[in-house]
């Protein structure tokens, strides 16, 4: 299907009209654990990315030699290296992240977007325009993930990126922040919201 | 060559392993003693936290030598433990052992005034999971002079508060002797006082599970220090 | 009396999908209707009931600092924790493979109505989440594994069956806006009955 499609639409249809959490409904799990702050949200996003455009160019370069039975399991096992690197390398260099993302660094592994990636793309396509498809799906991804977080930091704790935003003033005039929005089911609501603008406005993605 | 074979499946299987497998242990013994100082300057920070000094992130561990003057390892009987390196001890591994048995570390921090402060590990369970902390005591042993709470990963705004100054700093000035009997510090409900008339601070509301697990943590953790901080009160009282 | 409160803790305090969203892609791609909802659940109970012994076993006897103990003293230093990621995922994968053949060849009327959502599992976060927890929380013994392994399990399979039940109601009987329909609205329907979930929050047996 995709051997047609030039490499800008490979990298740019995820941002929206074919986005991977909106759209294609993958790698949810992660995307509502991880929201309540924005830098975490952030060093999640950027492992994704990361992850993904890597196993994207191995196994587009490996596709040829895979035995086609034992398929899944050696893109498991490619990923799974992959995310064990990036899972060391955080605890490194950017310990308090590591601490923060905790297991959800390591179910980057079972993220449905890498494996719907490596299936749908790699496996019929050259290195590059996987690498493209990888970046473009990973920015899509984060795009989600940082727009959740905003809100949810925003409302949920008046601070974005650990600055307070919202002015003492308006504290001192009654307002509250929003506990609510810190509760995991929120970050749900925020999704459903956006999928509502987004599909608002691509009316061809609205069911029945 | 048939790449459906069986044996190509078999080679290419073990070649495929043999390589990520090696390549992660090469990660790993690269990054494993940056990954050890992280962890290790994590713990410092939080022991230092209890007793009001944080420094920036690149000093944490020359302040810590700096502030921590000496650290070392009791048994429940006060006796000290020789050869036994206090910031090795793993707190929560300990206290699945009975209370009589454990090894309790004891960080001793010497501030720019020239007092000396006691700081005894804290280990206990939240509503999700573990949680734990530190806490610092004057030199007689008679009132608690700050004190730090962290944990894994109980719920934002609620039981998460405790890693709050605003509730870690209600234990300032609070008395674990009463009358010469040894009473930690509890944890009560806002507007309440606990029935055998020691001191306590309020509970974060909302969150009654995570402040009881704080409260059963003081008890747990710090009744085996008896012997030792009754003795260290002896020591340092009569002046 | 340990394993049965985590056990009722683990279906709905530590629910994987109300407080944890693990599991979500085949939790939204397969609540459509009841029962194949409930055939995945079913599934997803029977593999964490088994993958997180299974794993546990092996954290403590091949892969955790010190496990190798057993096969000589020279072994003691021994730290293969960074495998384990690797090595979950790879039992996880196998077991499903393996328990797919064994039902095929033991129980075809089960393979029918089970057979099919087998394959989706390897990839199911909620079954390496549940792993990742054990390893996490440092449970003791096999049988506190296989509480909280099969206790997440019933409560993975609670939630996909109860949201598809609303589901098909919300599909036949309301009038949602067409942006929301579909996903959408599944994600506000699980969101509801997360916040409703939490008032079992500090149950103690």
């Amino acid at each position: 299907m995709a051997e047609k499609i030039s490499n800008r639409k490979v990298f740019f249809n995820p941002f929206s009209k074919d986005n991977p959490v909106l759209v294609q409904i993958l790698g949810i799990c992660s995307v509502l654990a991880v929201t309540v702050k924005l830098a975490p949200a952030l060093a999640m996003g950027l492992s994704v990315i990361a992850v993904l455009a890597f196993s994207n160019v191995i196994i587009s370069i490996l596709r040829k030699t895979i035995p086609t039975n034992i398929r899944i399991i050696v893109q498991l096992v490619v990923v799974a290296g992959l995310v064990v690197i990036v899972s060391q390398l955080l605890q490194a260099y950017a310990y308090d992240v590591s601490k923060q993302l905790s297991v959800f660094i390591s179910l980057i592994i079972t993220n449905c977007i890498l494996m719907g990636r490596l299936e749908a793309f790699a496996m019929a396509n050259r290195p590059w325009p996987s690498f493209l498809d990888g970046v473009g799906n990973g920015i899509g991804y984060t795009i989600i993930l940082v727009s959740v977080a905003f809100f949810r930091e925003l409302l949920g704790s008046g601070t974005l990126f650990g600055f307070r935003v919202v002015p003492q003033a308006l504290y001192d005039a009654g307002y509250v922040d929003n506990g609510l929005m810190i509760l995991p089911p929120m970050a749900l609501v925020v999704v459903a919201c956006i999928i509502w603008v987004q599909r608002s406005f691509n009316k061809d993605l609205q069911e029945k | 060559m048939n790449k459906e074979s069986k044996s190509y499946t078999l080679l290419y299987t073990m070649a495929l392993v043999m390589i990520v497998g090696s390549a992660l242990a090469y990660t790993a013994i690269t990054l494993k003693d940056r990954q050890q100082a992280n962890i290790d300057a994590d713990k410092m920070r939080q022991i230092l936290a209890s007793v009001r000094i944080t420094p920036a992130a690149d000093s944490i561990v020359e302040s810590y030598r700096h502030y921590i003057t000496d650290s070392y390892v009791v048994d429940a009987s006060g006796n000290r433990l020789e050869g036994d390196n206090a910031f090795d001890v793993n707190v929560g591994a300990q206290m699945r052992l009975p209370g009589g048995e454990r090894e309790l570390p004891v960080y001793v921090c010497t501030l720019a005034d020239g007092s000396e402060k006691y700081i005894l590990p804290l280990y206990g369970s939240g509503l999700w999971g573990p949680i734990w902390g530190y806490v610092s005591l004057d030199s007689d042993a008679a009132v608690v002079y700050d004190a730090y709470f962290a944990h894994q990963g109980e719920t934002p705004g609620l039981g998460a508060e405790i890693q709050k100054p605003a509730f870690s700093s209600q234990f300032v000035g609070k008395r674990i002797f009463l009358d010469d009997r040894f009473m930690p510090v509890t944890v009560v409900k806002a507007g309440r006082a606990p029935s055998d008339g020691r001191d306590y601070v309020d509970a974060v509301s909302g969150a009654t599970i995570t402040s009881k697990g704080v409260a059963d943590m003081l008890d747990n953790c710090l009744l085996p220090y008896r012997a030792f901080l009754e003795n260290l009160s002896r020591q340092n009282q009569t002046h | 009396m340990e394993n049965l409160n985590l056990f009722i803790r683990s279906i709905f305090i530590d629910n994987m999908i109300f407080a944890y969203f693990l599991g979500m892609c085949s939790f939204i791609a397969v609540s459509k209707n009841v029962a194949t909802a409930f055939g995945l659940g079913v599934a997803v109970t029977f593999m964490l009931a088994i993958t997180v012994p299974a794993n546990y076993l092996i954290t403590t006897y091949v892969l955790g600092p010190g496990a190798l103990v057993w096969a000589g003293p020279e072994f003691a230093d021994v730290d293969l924790s960074f495998l384990s990621l690797i090595v979950f995922i790879a039992v996880i994968a196998s077991l499903t493979q393996l328990v797919e053949m064994v039902v095929e060849k033991y129980s075809p009327s089960l393979y029918a109505s089970l057979g099919i959502f087998l394959p989706l599992i390897a990839v199911n976060c909620a079954i390496l989440g549940g792993s990742l927890f054990m390893q996490q929380r440092g449970f003791d013994s096999v049988a506190t594994s296989f509480c909280a392994g099969s206790g997440w399990g019933i409560g993975w399979l609670l939630a996909i069956t109860a949201v598809a039940a609303v589901r098909e109601r919300v599909a036949a009987y309301s009038n949602v806006p067409a942006p929301l329909r579909g996903v959408g609205i599944t994600f506000i329907i699980t969101a509801l009955m997360g916040i409703a979930f939490m008032s079992f929050l500090g149950i103690k047996i």
